[in-house]
């Protein structure tokens, strides 16, 4: 399986994911990577609504991910997988999907989180995640569209002084 | 003053201010009259002749002075009730020309002087081309009007004296494809001796249409030699009779050919480089706004003429039916307002003078027509300028009785409803009743009357898989074994047998190792001797056609095909069986039921109060046993109990049994018309009955949970099992097909095994020590308890069947989402909730409301209708928008892209609704965001198109 693009954004699918990255990327696949999202019929539902027309879209868990990756009869497809948070990130890229570098587009705010950009909030969690792909030589790069010039978000982070 | 007096008057205040007239906006913003209304009032005016309208858009209206003596005798009587003036001059310069020169029958043609012009223009020149005319070939997918248009060709000719002879054969070359000797024949003739059976000389089709006109119709169906024979015909005038070596007979013929195909690819080139006509005639969908509603009339004329009554039907069953056009035409439009107006027919039965078509008593294939033509926004715009709120057709004697086509029912349906309503009602039903036993008739009628005409297409999913060359050996197979060997063969032998030569013969021709013949093949081929001869022959069949030896193990696997496609009962309709306590409560039902329907796939079981469960059991499997006809059994009953019997009974029958409780006489009849159809399957009938007027559910939901926890507790894998002779080589072409349906649909869990029909039973049960078998297809329908899909289902449905029928095993996720993107649930409230846990700096409270009103001001002025789920979707794109405005980091976009979008229709909707923004929240967004929302709803219109297609 060919991954183009591991992206994280809380909002997993949306309209500049739909309208932008998925041209830009050129997959034949979309996959939505969340276990929460695999049980919330609501978020399922809009989230294949924002689906760009003539690319399947799929929401499936972790676990699924990972097992489809390994199962070469999926060798097939060029996806772009989404996921809500860095943990989840962290997870896929354990379970064996390999990726030179992460899109971050947006991590929403809350209580637990603060901001390190305009767009980008982190927690500790957040944050362990971001070292243990950084450590493995992965780009953290930070984009809203693929025009955008990338940011590094490591040196956000080391700005904060959180790494 | 009345409205109307409104609009006349300020039309006429302002006829000197404004000499060229005034729009329909431009009345309805100064007279305070909503636009639709102000539209009404404008079209009646021009109908009743006091104003005129521009051509050409904006439409203007200004008092037409002129007219109001000329011509208000004509609008006396309208005849129709849509298009206004237009239509109106229309029928003047008919009437006009008419007079002047009555012959030419292509004036009254739709379109003749629009989308049809040209092909009007290359008919006549190709028919009055000295001396003879010229041959001509008309091109058009099914149901353009070919045959119709070669009729009226036929027509000129006749009335421009062109042709000595009355007399218009046509002749479809796809009547007698698969025998293109017996196809030659019926053209050309033949001579006694010609071929057994020739006993006395005949003439052909040419002959008699000597000094007349031929229509070919399916030319691309006419073999080579034919198209030959015909082209030596086309130069030199004569031709030959089977059997006769010189070509001595002579015909004058005019020749008109019609196909459906790209001549390049279907004909032969010499053939058509002796076409100098190719007239290509547009589809339906190619045609003006302004010709389908007239081609609309005219077929409901012909419908009016039929019942002597007249037809009333609202605009938006006129937007339904002509959005209900897809890949069949004018043809498909035809039989749609056949099935609507037998329907309005029965509906109106006590109404002398009139019937009415309403909307929401169409059927739901047509009312899906409604949203089809929505979503083409410039269609429906065309469209609706020229509608009224109401049509009426009335019969009309002069436009013409329905032409011979194919289109036509051989027989008169509305008789046909009259007489079975009055013999239901002397049985003493009530109307309802009768309405629901008639529409399944005319249902029955139709879909059997243009099922006929499908033979085409069910072909074409088998041949994206196996060369056209192997089908057609197949059907010569296949009409070999009919007519010489008298050996019946079935539909779905097409697709098993050319499945099976394609495999062998890529296998002998690879030069992989022949098949080795086990000692259980050849014994259980011994106990069927016919099939082994037959299958013999069969060999010697393919032998011919290819040239080299096939092995004689191959023998033996055709003869167990042959088994195996006659052992298969033809699958049938599904069963019912209705249980119910008390000594006579399910057979009265199902007396009832069946003296309505006159069914025959409907069983009862009674149970006396002392009767013990297990003795209840036993007789429902009995009667499950009785009335399987291979397709599953739908048990109803009338109690919890009861309801827990269905794997039970599937265990012990192994047929595939689904049961729903609360049983009622509606219910049984409900699910008998629904089981009527012989392509209905069990799952879906369950899926609609269940939902049928809201019966309880609840047991189902019981069960379901049982069954969950059944195959959680099953930790065996699940399979698919493809059955073919060999389990080789259609079986493996059939796991190839699954297995990618399988990746389409990201399922890993599910495992397809092919198997072969020699000891089938002994593999499947090795299989089931491993495997948990969920579904199986192939050529014969094994003794197991899941559900099966035919190979024919398989193929035509391009695996459409087993998606559905995985997502059933799966669950019900998929179906569900699609609902609920349109549901109610989806509110302000949602888009809320989702704010607030997204969105950092806006006030979630405050800003949802105002973001759905803006949402609502798109949908009101680009008339674009928003699912709820686009509408949330788009609520958080615009609350992003927000927030990049208030942290400063608004995307950007290249001025090019930019330029681009401010074409867009949507563009000055987008800049006026974010003046709301403006207004309410003092916030600006940049034309960069403004680009993204545009692309969001081009997105979502390119979708929509998608999933229409």
């Amino acid at each position: 399986m060919d991954v183009r693009l591991l992206r994280i954004d809380s909002r997993l699918l949306h309209g500049q994911v739909t309208t932008n990255w998925a041209k830009a990327v050129k997959v034949n696949r979309i996959l939505i990577v969340s276990d929460r999202v695999a049980e919330d019929l609501t978020r399922k539902t809009l989230i294949i609504q924002a689906a760009p027309p003539g690319i399947r879209t799929n929401v499936i868990t972790v676990e699924k991910m990972i097992r489809l990756y390994r199962d070469p009869r999926f060798d097939i497809l060029k996806p772009m997988i989404l996921v809500e948070d860095p943990v989840d990130a962290k997870r896929v890229v354990e379970g064996g999907i390999k990726v030179e570098s992460i899109n971050i587009g947006a991590i929403s705010f809350d209580t637990t989180r603060i901001m390190v950009t305009d767009a980008i909030a982190v927690n500790a969690a957040d944050v362990e995640a971001f070292k243990w792909l950084h450590d493995r030589g992965i780009k953290l790069d930070v984009r809203k569209v693929s025009s955008d010039s990338s940011k590094n978000l490591w040196k956000s982070l080391s700005e904060k002084g959180l790494v | 003053m009345t409205r109307r007096e409104k609009v006349l008057a300020y039309l006429e205040n302002h006829a000197l201010s404004i000499p060229q007239g005034v729009t329909t906006s431009e009345i309805s913003e100064a007279i305070g009259v909503l636009r639709p209304n102000v539209s009404k009032e404008l079209n009646q005016l021009v109908r009743e002749g006091r104003i005129a309208k521009t051509k050409g858009r904006p439409v203007r209206y200004y008092v037409n002075h002129a007219a109001e003596a000329g011509e208000s005798k004509l609008q006396q009587k309208p005849n129709i009730g849509f298009a206004g003036y237009a239509r109106i001059r229309d029928q003047r310069i008919k009437e006009d020309t008419a007079n002047r020169n009555e012959t030419d029958v292509f004036k009254h043609m739709i379109g003749s002087r629009g989308s049809l012009k040209n092909q009007v223009e290359q008919a006549k020149a190709a028919l009055l081309y000295p001396p003879h005319g010229l041959n001509t070939l008309i091109i058009g997918a099914t149901g353009s009007g070919k045959t119709y248009f070669a009729s009226k060709m036929y027509r000129f000719a006749l009335d421009k004296k062109i042709i000595s002879k009355k007399g218009f054969t046509t002749f479809n070359c796809a009547d007698y494809a698969h025998n293109p000797q017996l196809l030659m024949s019926h053209l050309f003739g033949y001579v006694k001796g010609a071929f057994t059976g020739a006993s006395t000389d005949k003439d052909g089709l040419i002959q008699e249409a000597d000094g007349g006109m031929l229509f070919l119709d399916e030319v691309h169906r006419l073999p080579p030699e034919g198209q030959e024979m015909i082209f030596y015909f086309m130069d030199h005038g004569t031709y030959s009779r089977l059997g006769e070596t010189a070509k001595v007979h002579h015909a004058d013929v005019r020749l008109v050919f019609a196909t459906t195909e790209d001549p390049k690819s279907s004909l032969l080139q010499t053939f058509v480089r002796r076409i100098p006509i190719i007239i290509q005639l547009p589809d339906f969908n190619q045609r003006s706004a302004h010709e389908k509603l007239q081609l609309l009339e005219q077929l409901l004329t012909l419908e009016a003429n039929r019942i002597h009554k007249n037809i009333r039907l609202g605009e938006d069953v006129v937007q339904a039916l002509l959005g209900s056009v897809t890949y069949g035409n004018i043809g498909q439009l035809k039989s749609n307002i056949q099935l609507i107006c037998a329907q309005g027919f029965l509906n109106s039965m006590h109404n002398k003078n009139e019937i009415s078509l309403q909307f929401s008593q169409l059927p739901p294939n047509i009312k899906d027509g409604l949203s089809n033509l929505a979503n083409n926004r410039q269609e429906l715009g065309n469209l609706s300028r020229l509608l009224e709120p109401t049509m009426v057709i009335k019969p009309d004697a002069e436009r013409g009785l329905p032409d011979i086509d194919s289109y036509e029912l051989p027989y008169n349906l509305y008789e046909i409803i009259v007489d079975k309503a009055a013999l239901l009602k002397e049985e003493g039903l009530d109307q309802s009743a009768i309405s629901n036993f008639i529409m399944t008739d005319i249902n029955l009628h139709l879909k059997s009357f243009y099922r006929q005409g499908k033979i085409e297409k069910t072909d074409g999913g088998l041949s994206e898989i196996v060369d056209q060359d192997i089908i057609d050996l197949t059907k010569r197979i296949q009409q070999m074994l009919q007519e010489r060997e008298n050996y019946p063969v079935r539909d779905n032998f097409i697709y098993a047998m050319s499945l099976h030569i394609s495999s062998f013969i890529k296998r002998i021709q690879s030069g992989k190792p022949l098949r080795t013949m086990s000692t259980d093949l050849i014994s259980m081929v011994h106990d069927y001797p016919t099939e082994l001869k037959i299958a013999e022959r069969v060999k010697n069949l393919i032998q011919d056609h290819y040239h080299f030896p096939i092995p004689e193990s191959e023998v033996y696997y055709i003869a167990i095909l042959l088994v195996s496609l006659k052992s298969e009962p033809k699958a049938g309709k599904v069963g019912i069986v209705v249980a119910a306590h008390g000594n006579s409560t399910a057979s009265s039902m199902v007396q009832v039921v069946s003296q309505l329907l006159s069914v025959d796939n409907i069983a009862a079981y009674d149970m006396p109060l002392e009767m013990s469960p297990k003795i209840a059991l036993d007789g429902i499997a009995s009667q499950v046993k009785n009335i399987d006809q291979g397709n599953g059994v739908l048990l109803l009953v009338d109690m919890g109990s009861l309801s827990t019997f269905s794997n039970k009974l599937t265990e012990k029958t192994n047929i595939h049994v689904r049961t729903i409780d609360m049983v009622t006489t509606a219910m049984v009849l409900e699910a008998a018309r629904k089981t009527a159809l012989i392509d209905s399957d069990l799952e879906t009938v369950y899926r609609e009955l269940r939902e049928f007027d809201g019966y309880s559910r609840t047991v189902e939901k019981v069960q379901k949970k049982k069954e969950y926890v059944r195959k959680i507790s099953d930790q065996r894998e699940k399979a698919i099992i493809a059955i073919c002779s060999t389990g080789e080589g259609t079986a493996r072409r059939i796991k190839d097909l699954l297995d990618k349906i399988l990746v389409d649909n990201l399922i890993d869990d599910i495992t397809v095994i092919t198997v072969s029909v020699v000891s089938m039973s002994e593999q499947i049960a090795r299989i089931q020590q491993n495997y948990q078998i969920v579904a199986a297809t192939g050529i014969v329908r094994p003794q197991i308890a899941a559900p099966f899909v035919s190979l024919e289902n398989l193929l035509q449905g391009g695996g459409e069947r087993f998606v559905s029928l995985i997502e059933e095993i799966n669950n019900h996720a998929a179906r569900e989402a699609e609902d609920l993107e349109h549901s109610e649930l989806l509110t302000k409230e949602t888009s809320q909730n989702y704010l607030e846990q997204y969105f950092t700096f806006i006030n979630p409270v405050k800003i949802a409301g105002v973001l759905w009103d803006y949402c609502d001001f798109i949908q009101q002025r680009s008339k674009y209708k928003m699912s709820n789920g686009f509408k949330v979707n788009l609520i958080m794109h615009l609350a992003g928008a927000l927030e990049r405005y208030l942290t400063r980091s608004e995307m950007s976009v290249d001025e090019q892209r930019l330029s681009g979008v401010r074409n867009e229709t949507l563009y000055p909707i987008i800049k006026q609704a974010n003046e709301i923004l403006n207004k309410t929240l003092n916030i600006k967004l940049s034309d960069a965001e403004v680009f993204y929302i545009i692309e969001l709803f081009n997105t979502e219109k390119e979708k929509m198109i998608h999933k229409n297609n």
